[in-house]
């Protein structure tokens, strides 16, 4: 093993009826880097990210999580272990706060119930104020310390994105899975993405991003892997990657189509 | 600093209201009322629980009235037929129908949509017809008559004025238990649940448990009142649960505004009055008043009536403390 591994698929495959989405794909991500998963529009990444995050079996293969065995780890209970994603459709939580948002986060790190609340017990409330510490916190870390009390959906895309790896982070991951983060923003709010994206890796948290956006992901990624019909056909820095011929002939046939 | 004030104001329309409460059934304020009161508080406690359900959580259930019917009946026929301690077999009754409802949800949120309102809808029909049929339990249709009062040592709760306090006692405490549930960890799992399943299930919330319990705890806020509405009238019948019942606790759930566990006093209230003032007139007719009542406030004031009063209210008051702030 060089470098340590944090998460490792084997033979990952996920079938929908016929349709072959993701292939037998061998994944080995390295702790404490930033890795994007790149390939054109239906190559399989947002599908082997959902493989990833448990929202549906595998078809086939492994994932492990610091050597754990996934397969059967409900999605619910993987934030707790480590890993925690965000959405393209960003989904926060419409019926909250900025804050809220992000206390919500807190969950998987507290664990207080209904008894304790219904009654407020000193427990409950030892956490409660926990959590909207670390939250504020967590918002703080994003820029958006400001914002707290407004409702989450008053934001604009860029700051509702913003908000999303706040709220993941909050869950104290040691994997943070990002889906197409870039999408919808503009030039300086994808800057302010890049500038917290690499805040994160530098906090030791390991990040994999599925991104369409190339400049984004070559002055981001540390190592990249490309996927094209369900299947690995290359993986390497951004500038390996790029030449070589699989990766230029599966987005030219893309452009072509 | 403002939360400080804030909190501060929030406490003047609750003690305003606990006075209010309070002086209702004495002979020089609105004695007349406590009757209807009784029901208004035994009603509330049934739509908070709906509150947290629909509104909180956004589950639907169409059979909320088979929760209410079981506490009633567990506690009439356990109190009567077996002469149990009528707060014992509240206590039982309670036990049994929220454990019930847990099994159900259990069963049910293991499949992803929303199958609750279906499955609740099958629940509230069977229910019904097992209240009206399993007779040697039941007393089938006419119901059971001669249910023993709630007691506390040699004190019996048999007048409209003593029961009046138990109930109102029970359904500040159902408030105040469910608003601290609400304004917590458990409160902003149930919230996440309802604005995305995905992102909640990302966040670590075991989405399917925290449905079934709070469809279990909505369950035991029913059959606590289903007791109480025995308790209180010493006799039991079926019509009180059936398909209609269901549908009314809805409507009064949706008045009382969805995001809101102080508003379900208003939708109670509203719905009873309307229904016991004005709608006797209408007869038959009076299904087709509720379904637009439901039609229109779900189009034109999603979360509630209540919630849209109040923020008529914060309105106005912005407006004239800025006029009195005007040099």
């Amino acid at each position: 093993m060089s470098g340590s591994v944090i998460l490792e698929t084997k033979g990952l495959t996920k079938a929908f009826g016929g349709l072959v989405a993701v292939d037998k794909v061998d994944l080995s991500i390295k702790a404490g880097k930033i890795t994007a998963i790149i390939g054109p529009n239906g190559a399989g990444k947002t599908t082997l990210f959902n493989l990833i995050a448990g929202v549906f079996p595998v078809s086939g293969g492994e994932v492990y999580f610091q050597g754990k065995l996934l397969n059967k780890v409900p999605a619910h209970k993987r934030a707790s272990l480590g890993i925690v994603r965000t959405f393209q459709h960003v989904y926060l939580f419409g019926n909250m706060t900025v804050l809220e948002n992000v206390m919500s986060g807190r969950h998987p790190r507290s664990s207080y119930g209904f008894f304790e609340a219904a009654l407020r017990l000193p427990k409950a409330r030892r956490e409660e104020e926990a959590i909207s510490l670390n939250a504020i916190k967590y918002l703080n870390l994003v820029g958006l310390g400001t914002h707290a009390e407004h409702d989450a959906l008053s934001l604009p895309l860029g700051q509702q994105k913003l908000l999303a790896v706040a709220r993941a982070m909050a869950t104290e991951p040691r994997l943070i899975l990002l889906d197409e983060p870039g999408a919808g923003l503009n030039t300086s709010e994808k800057r302010q993405l890049s500038d917290l994206i690499r805040n994160i890796r530098e906090m030791g948290i390991s990040v994999v991003l599925v991104e369409h956006d190339m400049p984004l992901v070559m002055g981001l990624a540390e190592w990249v892997i490309v996927l094209d019909s369900g299947q690995k056909i290359a993986e390497g820095t951004a500038a390996q990657v790029q030449k070589d011929q699989k990766v230029i002939a599966a987005y030219l046939g893309e452009e072509v189509e | 600093m403002l939360a400080r004030l804030k909190s501060k104001w929030i406490y003047l329309p609750i003690a305003a209201l606990l006075a209010f409460l309070i002086l209702i059934p004495f002979e020089w304020f609105f004695a007349q009322y406590t009757t209807l009161m009784i029901f208004i508080g035994i009603y509330t406690i049934v739509t908070v629980g709906l509150c947290l359900l629909m509104g909180y959580t956004g589950q639907v259930s169409l059979g909320q009235a088979a929760f209410f019917g079981m506490g009633a009946y567990v506690s009439a026929i356990l109190s009567k037929t077996y002469g149990l301690n009528p707060w014992l077999a509240m206590f039982v009754a309670a036990i049994m129908t929220g454990a019930f409802a847990y099994i159900i949800g259990y069963l049910i949120f293991r499949l992803k949509g929303n199958y609750l309102a279906m499955a609740t809808l099958g629940l509230g029909l069977i229910m019904w017809i097992l209240f009206r049929q399993l007779s040697q339990f039941t007393g089938g249709p006419d119901g059971m008559s001669g249910i023993p009062y709630l007691s506390i040592g040699g004190f019996v709760f048999d007048t409209s004025f003593r029961r009046y306090f138990l109930v109102w006692a029970f359904c500040l405490a159902v408030l105040l238990i469910s608003q601290n549930i609400v304004r917590a960890r458990t409160g902003r799992a149930l919230r996440a649940i309802h604005g995305s399943e995905a992102a909640a299930e990302s966040i670590g919330i075991n989405v399917g448990r925290f449905k079934a319990k709070i469809l279990a705890l909505s369950a035991v806020y029913a059959s606590l009142a289903g007791s109480l509405l025995v308790y209180n009238m010493t006799i039991v019948n079926p019509q009180a649960f059936d398909f209609l019942a269901s549908v009314k606790l809805v409507v009064m759930a949706v008045i009382g505004g969805l995001a809101s566990v102080w508003g379900a006093i208003f939708g109670a209230g509203t719905t009873r009055i309307l229904s016991d003032e004005v709608l006797l007139r209408f007869g038959e007719w009076d299904v087709i008043v509720y379904g637009l009542i439901l039609v229109l406030v779900m189009i034109f004031m999603p979360e509630g009536l209540f919630v849209k009063l109040k923020e008529v209210f914060q309105r106005l008051r912005f407006r004239y403390r800025q006029r009195g702030v005007a040099p």
